[in-house]
């Protein structure tokens, strides 16, 4: 799979060379690699928001929409009118009252919920938009940065909620925290001038990670 | 159900009503009365411009009454406007919505297009019911005409709208330069002046602007008697909206990933 992006001079260079993956079913797998690596390309292409410029990704299972960076948020609609829009775009409709209820507890940003998602502090945004995703079923939740902007205590409900997925769902993470990576994933890729290194354990993929920085 | 398990159409289905619901709440509330305004911005330009022409000047033209054939002519003139403009500005008002991969860029200026066409014509309602309180003619006495006018002025600003979404995004000052357009092209349409006072060779110039026959079109189906210009062709009106919908169908289709990634 390669990927570069179009810019204003032409085409740009390869943001991603010649990638060659399959990711496992029911594995935790944690993305690194330097700022610029090409993370967030990668997640936008396994989400399906992005199309490769060559090859292909194809996609066994349900996969969610990368949460991350305010993305898939309306700044000028509250927090509820954003959730029910969701739950009309996956066609859960019927029931979502309930749904949302389940969104607003787990969001837990009280009344915030009914303010404009534009008035939000970035942790409240991505509070919001893990709930969000926890809300639909998904076979693999993909997660670029969203868990490094919460508290203590919304790092812990997001631990014990990727803990209840386990034998249900699998997730795809990026992040700069290692702890944080070591904590939810079992295994790791390292992305490093275009290319993907897999790693069965995610402490190798962190161990070369560091080993690749330059000193 | 399980979210992705749908079959295509139920999916775009979703995404139409979920968007819908979307634009309406953020089109009618993002301001204080905001929907007020909406709806009575056409109302009043009306009433201020048949108060000059029809209580100051002329109370006839062409056969009509000058407050209805101008009140004809400007709502749908505005039909035309509001959905080209709102609907060609879709794509980039939308960008936080791509990271859901079921929506399209093409599914937000459709939405856009539909909303704009219910919102002008709860506008019409409340112009004709004005009207019908001043003891004005209002019923269509050719109803089909002025139906297949109608529908040919909203499927022309469709296909604009399909076909400027994509130009002004690949190219931004497209964008402004089709909004300058947008003034010329209400006075060339003879909204405010009957074309058919206008002599040749320049009415037959005048008559290749597609908006000028569908505002024809509604008057002509308003008034049986009405004299509308000569040129006048649905037909003609019907074969540019068909084009231009291929041309703005044919760029989405080209364009689709462009648009998401830009």
């Amino acid at each position: 799979m390669h990927k570069r992006y179009q810019t204003d001079h032409g085409p740009g260079p390869w943001v991603l060379r010649g990638i060659e993956l399959t990711l496992p079913a029911g594995t935790n797998v944690g993305l690194i690699g330097r700022n610029g690596a090409g993370k967030s390309t990668l997640l936008r292409l396994i989400g399906g928001i992005d199309r490769p410029t060559r090859g292909q990704v194809r996609r066994h299972c349900r996969v969610s929409w990368p949460m991350g960076f305010g993305g898939g948020l309306q700044g000028s609609l509250t927090g509820r009118q954003n959730a029910k829009f969701l739950c009309r775009l996956y066609g859960q409709a019927r029931d979502m009252a309930e749904r949302l209820e389940r969104i607003q507890a787990f969001a837990d940003i009280g009344p915030h919920f009914d303010s404009p998602v534009k008035t939000y502090s970035s942790g409240m945004k991505s509070r919001l938009q893990f709930a969000l995703s926890l809300a639909f079923d998904f076979d693999v939740y993909i997660s670029d940065e969203v868990t490094s902007t919460g508290d203590a205590a919304f790092q812990a409900k997001a631990r014990r909620a990727f803990a209840d997925l386990v034998g249900r769902a699998s997730l795809i993470m990026t992040s700069h925290h290692m702890g944080t990576l070591k904590e939810f994933c079992t295994a790791g890729i390292w992305l490093h001038g275009g290319q993907a290194h897999w790693f069965d354990s995610i402490d190798d993929a962190v161990a070369a990670y560091q080993e690749g920085l330059p000193a | 159900m399980k979210p992705d398990s749908r079959p295509p159409w139920r999916v775009a289905l979703c995404v139409w009503h979920a968007l819908l619901l979307r634009e309406a709440v953020a089109r009618l509330f993002n301001k204080r009365g905001a929907w007020l305004w909406l709806l009575l911005e056409p109302v009043t330009y009306i009433g201020f411009t048949v108060f000059v022409f029809a209580v100051l000047r002329a109370r006839v033209i062409g056969g009509m009454d000058t407050a209805v054939w101008l009140a004809s002519g400007l709502l749908a003139y505005f039909l035309f406007r509001r959905v080209a403009v709102q609907g060609a500005s879709a794509i980039g008002a939308n960008l936080a919505l791509y990271t859901y991969r079921q929506v399209l860029p093409v599914d937000t200026v459709l939405v856009r297009c539909a909303l704009e066409g219910v919102l002008i014509t709860l506008s019409a309602a409340l112009t004709a019911a004005a009207l019908a309180l001043w003891d004005k003619p209002t019923g269509a006495q050719e109803a089909l005409v002025c139906a297949s006018a109608v529908a040919g002025l909203w499927l022309l600003a469709v296909g604009w709208a399909l076909a400027a979404s994509v130009g002004s995004e690949l190219v931004p000052e497209l964008g402004n330069l089709l909004g300058l357009f947008m003034m010329p092209l209400m006075l060339a349409s003879g909204t405010v002046f009957p074309l058919s006072a206008v002599p040749q060779p320049w009415r037959d110039g005048l008559m290749l602007n597609p908006v000028a026959h569908g505002i024809e079109g509604v008057r002509a189906g308003l008034s049986a008697y009405y004299h509308h210009a000569p040129e006048l062709s649905l037909g003609y009106l019907h074969a540019w909206a068909l084009g231009l919908l291929f041309l703005g169908l044919a760029l989405q289709r080209r364009f689709r990933h462009r648009m998401v990634s830009l």
